[in-house]
């Protein structure tokens, strides 16, 4: 009986010694936008070697995730890839949160399709008249090409799940405000997974932020009105403003950033910081040179 | 002696025809099973190292190893078994050993096999709702844990109290007629001939809280953290959702890489499996009927 008593005493103490133990770190909780998360990591790893006392955790799971964990005061750092709504903000503020905007980058939005396809340059009103509810172009045809290895030249619209920043911006980007997607879209649920349909997809057609970018899918070059010249996605056209659909990327934190919240927000604008984020094919939010 | 007639040859090939048949269709039970180790070995068999075990992921999670998550998804698990087994072990005695048989136990035995058939996600969101943010626990190994010991309360629940039931009413009888109380009987009678049966539903209960995903990526794992959990109240990575991440999250990560997480959380689970059939195989080989 004795030892018995002992083993459980054993546990028990052990028990509360790693509750007590919860407090010995500081834990900065980051969520929110798949297009940011892979930044996110990044800068989680590389400033654990800067600061060692600080962990920081990362999830994803798309801005509206990262928004919803804001309201509800579960996270430090939300990630987002689009502005929160006013209501979002209201919903917040009754819920005793205050989210506080910082732009940490920018992102062009890329328009991928597969390399059989001829087509090259799209522009704004034609990429609308894919994707728009009541939409015109069904088919390749009505773009004048016909693609290969496309049984009926139709065209496969793929789109993100509903609570993604980037189907939020492409939408306002494109369709314009208040502007409807159009039914029968492929939802994916990732940017990741967006790419590697249009790859193996000819009648394909896809968006995803720059980073996703892979040597088997091509990039559109967009023109904002048909004739007008067309610029393609890069880092230094999504930095210089000139790719007509690039976005800023958001960190919300609740109230202004305090102590160690702060200090990483403010290492994740310096040079170091911005290169990380240059280096995963996002432009910075201001001009850094990076080897 | 007999002569074999055509009726008896007909029945004899007849029954190697339906020998053949169910034969066939055991291989084919164990054919994905076979399939799906071969594939992983072969594919993720380069990766495992002693680095991939020991080392933390780096550069963007496409190279490194799988420390934190492996650390992890024990730390889930552990947590889950020490929350779900002594309070389902508990219930199932009171509803083997105890409870009348009335309309309550059999409401009680009827919501027990249907929290047994919630999906996982919904498990998900009643932890999002009752620990993350109602019990505040906040993300945390709690929460998920928690979580995934509501998960698998049932399971533990049910194999318990079959292998409870398993044990002969004779010993019972035997124990309480010497004037023994309900409880010597169960401490000193009952359980350790039912230690078997509950230890099958303890193996169920760590193989599957093991590979669930769904009720942790709300409550407390993350996507990436470099850091070992110190404590209940911090987050962690686990290998479920590593390997949900390293396939379809991050662009270019090495196609072996996830096979490899595969590979290391298949062999989690066999070797716990393994383990513990092995000691209650030794357990039964002491059964005392």
């Amino acid at each position: 009986m004795n030892r018995r008593r002992r083993i459980i005493a054993t546990i028990m103490l052990s028990t509360g010694l790693l509750a007590l133990g919860a407090h010995a770190r500081i834990a900065i909780q980051n969520k929110g936008s798949d297009t940011l998360v892979n930044v996110a990591q990044a800068w989680a790893e590389a400033y654990a070697k800067k600061a060692p006392e600080v962990a920081i955790a990362v999830s994803g799971g798309g801005s509206g995730t990262g928004i919803a964990a804001m309201i509800n005061g579960t996270v430090d750092i939300a990630n987002s890839s689009r502005r929160m709504k006013q209501s979002e903000i209201d919903l917040a503020k009754e819920h005793g949160q205050d989210p506080v905007e910082h732009i940490v980058g920018y992102d062009a939005l890329a328009v991928f399709l597969h390399p059989d396809n001829p087509v090259s340059t799209l522009s704004i009103e034609q990429l609308s008249s894919i994707y728009a509810r009541g939409q015109e172009f069904d088919n390749w045809s009505d773009l004048g090409v016909k693609v290969p290895g496309c049984k009926d030249n139709t065209i496969i619209v793929v789109s993100r799940q509903n609570n993604s920043g980037t189907y939020a911006y492409f939408q306002e980007a494109v369709l314009g405000k208040g502007g409807k997607y159009r039914q029968g879209t492929l939802d994916m649920h990732g940017s990741k997974d967006v790419v590697d349909l249009v790859e193996k997809t000819p009648c394909a057609i896809g968006y995803s932020g720059l980073a996703y970018a892979t040597d088997h899918v091509k990039m559109a070059c967009i023109s904002s009105q048909v004739g007008k010249p067309c610029v393609s996605p890069t880092v230094a056209t999504a930095s210089d403003r000139t790719y007509p659909i690039a976005r800023p990327l958001f960190m919300y934190t609740n109230g202004a950033p305090k102590g160690d919240v702060k200090s990483y927000l403010d290492w994740i604008l310096t040079d170091e910081g911005q290169c990380i984020i240059a280096n995963k094919g996002y432009a910075p939010a201001h001009d850094v040179t990076c080897e | 002696m007999f002569e074999a007639t055509a009726l008896n040859a007909r029945n004899a090939r007849i029954q190697t025809l339906f020998r053949l048949l169910f034969g066939l269709m055991t291989g084919l039970l164990i054919l994905p099973v076979i399939i799906i180790l071969f594939t992983l070995i072969q594919e993720g068999g380069a990766v495992i190292s002693y680095d991939f075990l020991f080392t933390s992921p780096t550069d963007g999670m496409t190279a490194g190893g799988i420390f934190p998550a492996l650390i992890g998804t024990i730390w889930l698990v552990a947590v889950a078994l020490i929350i779900s087994v002594p309070l389902g072990v508990a219930a199932a005695i009171y509803l083997s050993e105890y409870a009348p048989e009335n309309w309550l136990t059999r409401a009680i035995n009827l919501a027990i096999i249907n929290l047994a058939g919630v999906p996982s996600i919904v498990h998900a969101l009643f932890g999002v709702g009752a620990f993350v943010l109602f019990f505040n626990f906040g993300t945390s190994i709690l929460a998920a844990s928690l979580t995934l010991a509501v998960m698998a309360l049932p399971v533990v629940i049910v194999a318990t109290r079959e292998s409870l039931q398993a044990v002969p009413l004779a010993f019972r009888e035997a124990c309480w007629n010497m004037g023994a109380t309900r409880w010597q009987t169960i401490r000193r009678v009952v359980l350790p001939n039912a230690v078997s049966g509950i230890l099958t539903g303890v193996i169920l209960e760590v193989s599957r809280t093991t590979g669930e995903t769904a009720p942790i990526m709300f409550t407390g794992a993350v996507f990436f953290t470099p850091f070992l959990p110190q404590s209940v109240f911090d987050q962690t990575m686990a290998m479920s959702l590593h390997l949900f991440v390293v396939s379809t999250q991050v662009p270019g990560v090495p196609e072996q890489l996830p096979y490899g997480v595969a590979l290391v959380l298949i062999a989690m689970v066999l070797t716990m499996n393994s383990l513990s059939i092995a000691f209650r195989m030794y357990l039964r080989s002491r059964k005392k009927w």
